[in-house]
């Protein structure tokens, strides 16, 4: 199912798809399921060639897609078998993961992937239901109508105009499309972004086992870790491990590090260097340094998510959830939510905006615009609460570190001491008020 | 409850920022140079002079350079696109567009 080519030599579609991430595929290939034609536009070598992230996705939205999703054999690294928090201090670690139980579970719920394998696969999938994939070509305007309807996109190429009466932009955070056609009223907001950069250690999969108490090569860790890794920014750490590889990186909001003129990379190699870390990857060769932005802005930044002809998914609909790392499985599933609207629009003949409103109805229905606007003040909270990035994590590791030393001692004075360790970093009542805020910014109260 | 102006943010263990060669990690990373076209520009480089140029230290390539007579010069080539210096530029100068579809970075493993 290719284009369709109209009398005048247009090149013409049912849908057009730019972007050919984890929303892009999804989308194209739900649309060539559903029996229309689709182009799907990717302006790197290949899909997944601009795409980087932590990072794990989430079974249950790989699965909703491809029923199949198991027997295509997807590259995938390892399943993710335990998965928590670290909270570091200067010279400390506090670690509180789970593994087993819920996270024992088979197929797990989330895998450790590698984003330019990964997307390559996840387009080849969308080929293979009947997409018409467009790689190395920048989408780079809309082409309206005379009464300024949008019918289709003009790209970098020669003879390049690609014409669709519906065009699903998933173009990525760097929302380009989305301000053109209207959708955003501002631009992204540096307090609003997070960059996050990375490297890709490589190490032999028994010494990954073996530092990471994995017992063998079907097990990994995905950890999220705060304290002493932004040197107090607004920001968390990260380590997932590959197969033969560990991601480790962290982000920071784009205003701040900015602010405190602090070189990402430099911010990144103290991380690395801490003494909790450094043996996790010492030995290791650097396979990838990468960065990438991270929309964080969520409910209160999200564009309007449909227009005349227009729909956007992912991060250019700034679809993060920043506390639970989720943002690859919104992408799938507004990708598919958005597909489906395009199908309807079709058999409807109505391409209009009131006609695509349907993938809005489509998404609040679900945990995705129900999550983002529960967690709408969880960016400013984290934001107005440095106390978090520093505070907490310190106490963490103090409080442990006394108990766990307490020996011969009264324990009314270890607990004394413990409780003092807390309050000459923050007055009790701030505490207090600091979880509460926390539960409230949780809760979307 | 607290708030950003009653405490000191981002500055704590600044002296144990270790220093790293960003050559060494952009050896790492495999890029398709567009040798026609540059992407990046500087919409007024005056601008810049006066400016107290934080994309020299954000950039997480390090693309954007000083000169000794205050000008900004930019290292297009070493660009990720991740488009920091666009959202972030104090005085929005920055001419920014994708590459031309193909050329870039191009990510081996993301």
């Amino acid at each position: 199912m290719t284009s369709k080519q109209t009398q005048n030599g247009k090149i013409q579609f049912d849908v057009i798809v730019v972007g050919a991430g984890l929303a892009g595929s999804a989308a194209a290939a739900v649309t060539a399921q559903g029996g229309l034609s689709v182009a799907l536009i990717e302006r790197g070598q290949a899909p997944g060639a601009k795409n980087s992230f932590g990072g794990a996705l989430y079974t249950h939205s790989l699965e909703e897609i491809y029923p199949d999703f198991w027997d295509r054999k997807p590259p995938l690294e390892r399943p993710v078998t335990e998965a928590g928090f670290w909270f570091l201090s200067k010279d400390g670690l506090v670690n509180m993961t789970v593994r087993g139980g819920a996270l024992g579970r088979q197929p797990a719920d989330a895998y450790v992937a590698l984003r330019a394998k990964f997307d390559l696969w996840w387009a080849e999938q969308a080929a293979q239901s009947g997409a018409f994939i467009i790689p190395k070509t920048t989408v780079t305007d809309f082409i309206r109508d005379s009464s300024g309807k949008i019918v289709g996109v003009d790209t970098d190429r020669a003879q390049g105009r690609i014409y669709a009466p519906v065009v699903i932009v998933c173009e990525g955070v760097n929302n380009l499309l989305t301000l053109k056609a209207g959708l955003s009223k501002s631009d992204l907001k540096p307090k609003a972004v997070a960059l996050g950069v990375k490297q890709l250690i490589a190490l032999p999969a028994d010494t990954i086992n073996a530092r990471f108490g994995l017992p063998d090569n079907s097990h990994g860790l995905a950890v999220t870790v705060a304290g002493d890794v932004s040197m107090g920014l607004t920001g968390m750490g990260f380590v997932y491990t590959g197969n033969d590889c560990v991601s480790i990186g962290l982000g920071v909001t784009l205003e701040e590090l900015a602010k405190a003129k602090i070189r990402p990379y430099a911010l990144l190699q103290r991380y690395l260097n801490h003494p909790a870390i450094a043996p996790l990857v010492a030995g290791g060769r650097l396979m990838e340094y990468g960065a990438h932005l991270i929309p964080e802005g969520g409910w209160n930044d999200m564009p309007k998510l449909y227009t005349d002809g227009v729909m956007v998914a992912g991060d250019a609909a700034t679809m993060v959830n920043a506390l639970h790392w989720e943002g690859t499985n919104m992408a799938i599933i507004a990708g598919k939510e958005a597909a489906e609207t395009a199908i309807k629009a079709h058999r409807r003949q109505d391409f209009s905006g009131k006609s695509l409103s349907e993938y809005r109805e489509r998404l609040s229905k679900r945990f995705i615009l129900k999550d983002l606007r529960q967690y709408r003040n969880l960016s400013r909270f984290l934001e107005n609460h440095p106390t978090f990035m520093d505070v907490y994590p310190n106490f963490l590791n103090d409080a442990l570190g006394m108990f766990f030393t307490g020996y011969g001692k009264t324990k009314k004075d270890l607990y004394g001491d413990i409780v003092r360790s807390l309050t000459r970093r923050r007055p009790l009542i701030k505490v207090v008020g600091d979880m509460l805020a926390f539960g409230k910014a949780v809760m979307g109260i | 409850m607290s708030t950003k102006s009653d405490e000191v943010v981002g500055t704590q263990g600044k002296e144990d920022l270790p220093e790293v060669y960003v050559d060494d990690l952009l050896m790492s990373i495999k890029y398709f140079t567009d040798e026609n076209e540059v992407h990046l520009q500087l919409i007024d480089p005056e601008t810049c002079v006066a400016c107290d140029k934080p994309c020299v230290s954000f950039c997480p390539v390090g693309a954007y350079q000083v000169q000794e007579d205050g000008h900004v010069t930019i290292a297009f080539q070493s660009c990720i696109e991740c488009g920091s210096c666009r959202v972030m530029c104090p005085h929005n100068n920055i001419e920014w567009k994708y590459p031309r579809g193909g050329f870039g970075v191009s990510y081996k493993f993301g």
